[in-house]
């Protein structure tokens, strides 16, 4: 007996869902709780998660930032539902002061 | 008719016990609330203090105390004293005052469980005299505290603070229930008398009552004087228990006391560290406290395990790293979120503080200095609002407070690292090794939610800040602020500042 298999559903078509993430940027004090969604870049999850930090306790420095998520650097351009951050799931965030970080793709 | 003298009743009253037989002694005390596990009923009958008051003794005793206490209110109320106390010390006065009156009836009912289902006469006659002690403790805190009122209305919250879901009174009741509430009695005379009692409120009752005294407080300086006697006996009920218990489960008494003596460490690193270190007047502190940790808690708990046979407890060395640490940590916390506190959080940062904070603690401007130093360059440039949260701190789950504890790299920085573990399709994050190790092996037990979990339940609506602060029962009169933002940023205007986000009124 044979099943059709369902069509896979892609990130992109779904509606955006609510992801509240567990949060440090890398140098403040302290882990927040910053609400992100599954159509968030991982730039504006960058971003979002400096907001709170940067200029305030943390010194603004003049260079692009980047996400951590379960020890692996993930790309700008992809969406929090691409790379697969679920719901509570932590992030740090930090300036990108070496450039030669590897850049991994969500498998 | 010749009275008895004491010495001729006090040995047979004082343990007098019921011989059951219409019904089975497990009917009376029931082992999941008595809590004698592995111990076998008969060796409770060598339970032993060394108090040993009589009713009448008690009474002659609390009198005196309660008299002088009194006469000391009353004689200071009719002075402008209080005017004249720096605004720091009065917030950590209004911190134990909402962070203890009302845990005192918790307190009680804890004395009342031992009273009725403790395993021997002597402790249940000894848990009487606790439950008084504990009763006077919520009545004498509360009308202290009822008495400035008038003066500020943060003292309202005296009352009004354990009954709140202010995220510091969930932190405490998550605490106290599992000490006081839910523990069977056994567990309650070793996490309550022996690790709280014996050890951890010295901190908070012997350490900042001489604070008092520099500050010129001598009222608080009475009250918890008048207070911290009353423990000192009635505390002897836990090592009374653990010398039993130790002898029949020393893995039971290993576990129990070392889990009450983290949770004690953690909550005290909110509650009395900040008022040492920070709030209490550079001149008028007597040691900081780290060194009040060293002195009244690390050397007296390693004496007593020492002397039970006991070890030092899986997270020692978490535990003493954290001694320059946490406390640090929670100020900026308790500074940063202080529009959710009941009373006026002083950052007590200024290049004199700092010096003397460098000196107690020589990594402090290497871990805090920076930030610090960008909240100071913000409110230098009238831009206070950059200092204040736009969301909120994530809370662990074992301790309820903020996940802010810092740890040194191998390259030598210090940072906030991801202590997190999946339960249940739940992720969990703790704010050190030691919560989350409780919380795994305690696992069936903790069923508080925090604060953040609370709002992400939908259980806090509006989903706003005003929501969450009306949630927490704060109101405008009573939201705490900095009570003088110039008296630690002047020594820093007119440096050079960059880095700085443009909000507000910003420069």
């Amino acid at each position: 007996m044979s099943t059709t298999p369902m069509p896979e559903v892609v990130a992109d078509e779904q509606a955006p869902e609510l992801v509240p993430l567990n949060a440090i940027f890398w140098t403040d004090f302290v882990q927040i709780l910053v609400p992100v969604t599954t159509a968030n870049t991982i730039d504006e999850v960058a971003a979002a998660v400096a907001h709170h930090s940067e200029g305030r306790r943390v010194r603004a420095l003049p260079h692009p930032k980047i996400v951590i998520h379960h020890g692996r650097r993930l790309p700008g351009h992809m969406t929090v539902a691409e790379a697969g951050i679920k719901p509570l799931d932590h992030v740090t965030v930090d300036y990108d002061l070496t450039s030669d970080l590897p850049e991994e793709t969500a498998s | 008719m010749t009275l008895l003298k004491r010495e001729e009743w006090q040995h047979f009253v004082r343990d007098v016990d019921w011989t059951l037989s219409y019904v089975d002694d497990e009917a009376v005390y029931p082992d999941w609330l008595a809590g004698t596990g592995k111990v076998p009923r008969d060796a409770w009958l060598k339970w032993e203090e060394g108090y040993k008051v009589s009713y009448p003794e008690y009474v002659y005793t609390q009198r005196e105390k309660e008299s002088a206490t009194y006469a000391v209110k009353n004689a200071l109320q009719r002075t402008p004293t209080f005017d004249h106390l720096d605004e720091g010390w009065k917030s950590a006065t209004k911190m134990h005052f909402g962070g203890v009156a009302q845990v005192e009836y918790t307190a009680m009912l804890a004395e009342l469980k031992m009273a009725r289902f403790g395993l021997n006469g002597a402790w249940r006659n000894m848990a009487v005299y606790g439950q008084l002690d504990e009763l006077r403790h919520q009545n004498l805190t509360t009308f202290f505290g009822h008495a400035l009122v008038e003066k500020d209305p943060q003292f309202d919250w005296t009352q009004k603070t354990y009954s709140t879901n202010d995220w510091v009174p969930i932190a405490l009741r998550t605490l106290f229930d599992g000490f006081m509430t839910t523990s069977n009695t056994v567990d309650c005379a070793l996490m309550l008398p022996l690790t709280f009692e014996t050890g951890f409120t010295n901190l908070q009752f012997v350490a900042l009552s001489a604070d008092a005294l520099e500050a010129g407080d001598v009222n608080f300086a009475s009250m918890i004087s008048s207070i911290q006697t009353d423990e000192a006996r009635h505390s002897q009920q836990g090592v009374a228990t653990l010398e039993i218990l130790v002898e029949h489960d020393p893995a039971r008494a290993q576990w129990v006391i070392d889990k009450g003596f983290w949770a004690n460490a953690r909550a005290f690193a909110a509650l009395t560290g900040p008022a040492m270190d920070y709030y209490t007047p550079l001149e008028h502190r007597k040691q900081s406290y780290r060194e009040f940790m060293e002195e009244w808690i690390v050397d007296q708990f390693i004496r007593t395990i020492e002397d039970y046979g006991l070890k030092k407890p899986w997270f020692w060395d978490e535990f003493m790293r954290s001694l320059d640490i946490w406390h640090h940590s929670l100020h900026m916390g308790l500074w940063t979120w202080r529009p959710t506190l009941w009373w006026k959080p002083k950052a007590g940062v200024s290049a004199e503080e700092r010096d003397w904070l460098h000196e107690k603690y020589p990594n402090w401007e290497t871990v805090y200095g920076d930030k610090w130093d960008v909240i100071i360059d913000n409110i230098n440039a009238n831009n206070v609002e950059a200092t204040l949260p736009e969301t909120l701190p994530w809370l662990c789950s074992t301790c309820h407070l903020p996940a802010c504890n810092p740890t040194q790299g191998r390259d030598g920085s210090w940072r906030v690292r991801d202590t997190s573990l999946s339960y249940n399709g739940q992720t969990l994050h703790f704010c050190s090794m030691g919560c989350r190790q409780i919380w795994w092996k305690d696992r069936d037990n903790v069923n508080h939610q925090t604060l953040v979990d609370r709002f992400l339940a939908g259980h806090i609506q509006p989903m706003t800040v005003p929501g969450l602060l009306d949630y927490m029962g704060i109101t405008p009169e009573v939201m705490g602020d900095d009570p003088d933002y110039e008296a630690w940023t002047r020594d820093y205007v007119g440096r050079e500042a960059s880095g700085l986000i443009t909000i507000g009124g910003a420069a």
